[in-house]
């Protein structure tokens, strides 16, 4: 079995919802071009939508909100912090995609989508703003339409085949490499132009549960995009801006407070009182729920006893009935009732890279370009602050339309790699000798330093330290994990993927000397926003010819909307007075408890410490 | 005596009166966790990859397969 060269127009790496979408509009702009799609599970069902999704949290809609309505929510939650052209394009897309899926999975309007008296897409309020963006869908079977509309137009699908290494020749994307998790089988690519899809570094801290698959995003995003990006000399900003995510305790599946909010749920403590102002999940909130915790107000809980009991299983249904649908098992298993006050009880639980939430990713421009001539990114991997999964849709059909028309102009780069050496160095672990290391374990390491030395609030020794450990871990354990099969030989990769991640949130964090965004990077060396940094990105990049990790500061593109950049919130204070009762004794001091030991047993270390 | 390994806990439970061993959960499980045993009825080979999404319930057209508990340690 021999490494599988094959030739393309575009690959798209990750068929979740920015990947199918980018794979049916750049088949469609060119029917000829020969699209591949790379996924690690089988498109139907994988990615974040893989069973269903209940809503498109930002959208315009006639009779609801403007484009500019979407820049002036975008431009408030991110802080100022990003391109407000994307978020623009955001706001014009939408519409057009809102009907796409409707075409594709075959219904109108009012059934996929609720419509309201005028015949207008209903919105509900989410934003921290006045207009309303949020749109609610009943959206269980989205994902295997968007999987049909690939494969019906001739979409080269390599199911269970993710990338693991990306080229590029003279800078420019020449090539991709990747293995079946299954069969082994390797398939070396020469492309022009690659899309990046492949989501989040979902798998980044670990959970408080210990379950290393227990975490809210969907744990086959363990940022390969983010690490392919990178190592090609990619820009990605935004990495100190962490996912705090306020989650149901222990369940990885969302609260949901964007589903009860709308519908007149409410956050309370546990003193039953409400603590936030808005119900929009950012970092103002996170900061919020910390604070409740740290002053003895924990845990808080998802309120919704105080609502119809026709609205109480309106939300059940909604909430049991689509993407976590193991949720109303939990709460069973968990004797939890919606109808008691102190039902959903939530916490922070493991942080996380990501842009559809957040702000994280790799730096596109509203045509979805990277810094790399031939490289695309979109959806949770490429930064455009609090997208959503509109935004996936949205970038997703740019990259693939823009794709499409880049490698219809450029030809492939020569590829000068060797398809049989990369696939020597990837299957390392399985040609190593036992016993070495399993993968598992040096995820748990890496997973658990991530959220022991990078939870927010952020204490620069401890994210110094976080550096120490990285560099340990990928010199000592990596070069030793041992797996078995294919299956588990991807996980190599990932821990890498996840390491290279925590470099650079680690790197990110330390040099953008203030606070902002809430909770999501509150330094305590720092704890202020300072206005110095306000319109400035921190941007990651590896140096080309030295290998090393580089971060700078970098303007924003100019704003052309002059909206609020800024939420209402302060870090807290602390005043501490620990006391007195203790005074230092001085350098010189002999303690005669020690001499009197030395004296007797001399200076000859046990055997057993030597 | 061999060590017992636990290696049997598995929380996805399959109806072996139901199944006919068609494969279609392996084949749309997300997170590869599922294949075939010797006796042609699915079971957790991976079963710590599992995300309890639901999917294998949700694909199976004979209802042969549920998912009868979250993890051990998210009950």
């Amino acid at each position: 079995m021999g490494v599988k060269q094959i030739d393309a127009d575009v690959v798209i790496v990750g068929g979740g919802s920015a990947g199918t979408f980018a794979a049916i509009k750049a088949k469609t702009a060119n029917p000829k071009a020969r699209v591949v799609v790379m996924d690690k599970g089988p498109i139907e069902t994988s990615g974040a939508i893989g069973r269903g999704m209940d809503a498109l949290n930002v959208v315009s809609v006639p009779g609801y909100g403007t484009p500019e309505d979407v820049v002036e929510a975008l431009t408030k939650v991110s802080e100022g912090i990003l391109d407000q052209e994307c978020a623009y394009t955001l706001g014009t897309e939408i519409y057009d995609r809102i009907k796409d899926l409707e075409e594709y999975t075959g219904r109108e309007p009012g059934d996929l989508f609720p419509v309201d008296d005028n015949g207008n897409y209903k919105c509900n309020y989410l934003h921290p703003t006045k207009k309303a963006l949020y749109l609610a869908m009943d959206g269980e079977e989205i994902k295997r339409a968007l999987a049909r509309e690939v494969r019906k137009l001739g979409c080269i699908v390599l199911d269970r085949t993710p990338a693991v290494k990306l080229f590029t020749t003279d800078g420019k994307v020449s090539g991709i490499f990747g293995f079946n998790i299954r069969t082994g089988e390797q398939y070396l690519i020469n492309t022009p132009a690659v899309i990046l899809t492949s989501g989040c570094v979902g798998k980044f801290g670990m959970p408080r549960d210990g379950y290393l698959s227990g975490i809210y995003e969907f744990p086959g995003n363990t940022g390969e995009g983010y690490a392919l990006a990178y190592h090609a000399g990619a820009e990605l900003i935004n990495l100190e801006c962490f996912q705090t995510n306020l989650l149901m305790k222990d369940f990885n599946g969302p609260s949901c407070g964007y589903v009860v909010i709308p519908r007149g749920g409410c956050g309370v403590n546990a003193l039953g009182e409400r603590y936030w102002t808005h119900g929009y999940w950012s970092g103002d909130m996170f900061l919020a729920v910390w604070r409740e915790f740290a002053e003895g107000r924990g845990p808080i809980y998802l309120k919704l006893d105080h609502l119809p009991e026709e609205t109480i299983q309106g939300l059940e249904k909604i909430l049991w009935g689509t993407e976590r649908t193991v949720r109303g098992q939990f709460h069973k298993q968990r004797d939890e009732n919606y109808r008691r006050w102190d039902s959903v009880e939530q916490g922070l639980e493991e942080i996380t890279l990501c842009s559809g939430h957040s702000m994280s990713g790799i730096l596109i421009n509203k045509n979805t370009e990277t810094t790399v001539p031939g490289l695309f990114a979109a959806g949770d991997c490429a930064s455009v602050p609090h997208q959503y999964l509109p935004g996936a849709f949205v970038f997703g059909a740019i990259a693939g339309k823009m794709a499409a028309e880049y490698a219809a102009k450029n030809k492939a780069p020569k590829l000068e790699a060797d398809g049989n050496a990369i696939w020597k160095s990837v299957r390392a672990p399985l040609d190593l000798a036992e016993p070495g290391l399993p993968a598992e374990l040096v995820e748990i390491k890496i997973r658990t330093k991530i959220s022991q030395y990078l939870t927010p609030p952020k204490s620069d020794p401890l994210m110094q330290k976080m550096l120490w450990w990285t560099d340990r871990i990928r010199r000592e354990d990596v070069p030793q994990i041992k797996v078995c099969d294919y299956h588990d030989l991807i996980k190599a990769t990932e821990v890498q993927s996840i390491i290279d991640c925590a470099e650079m949130a680690a790197r990110a964090s330390l040099f953008r000397t203030e606070s902002r965004w809430g909770l999501s990077h509150y330094r305590l060396a720092y704890p202020k926003v300072d206005p110095k940094w306000d319109g400035k990105y921190v941007v990651v990049k590896k140096n080309m010819s030295s290998g090393e990790m580089e971060v700078s500061a970098k303007d924003v593109p100019k704003y052309k909307w002059d909206y609020s950049t800024r939420l209402e919130y302060d870090y807290p204070e602390a005043k501490l007075n620990i006391g007195e009762g203790f005074t230092h004794p001085p350098n010189d001091t002999h303690d005669p408890w020690i001499s009197e030991k030395l004296g007797v047993e001399g200076l000859d270390v046990p055997k057993r410490m030597r | 005596m061999e060590r017992y390994t636990c290696k049997k806990y598995e929380w996805v439970k399959v109806d072996k009166t139901k199944c006919d061993g068609c494969g279609d959960c392996v084949t749309y499980c997300p997170r590869d966790v599922l294949r075939i045993d010797n006796q042609g009825f699915p079971f957790m080979a991976y079963r710590d990859d599992c995300w309890y999404c639901d999917v294998c319930t949700f694909m199976c057209q004979l209802d042969a397969i549920r998912l009868e508990s979250v993890p051990y340690l998210i009950k």
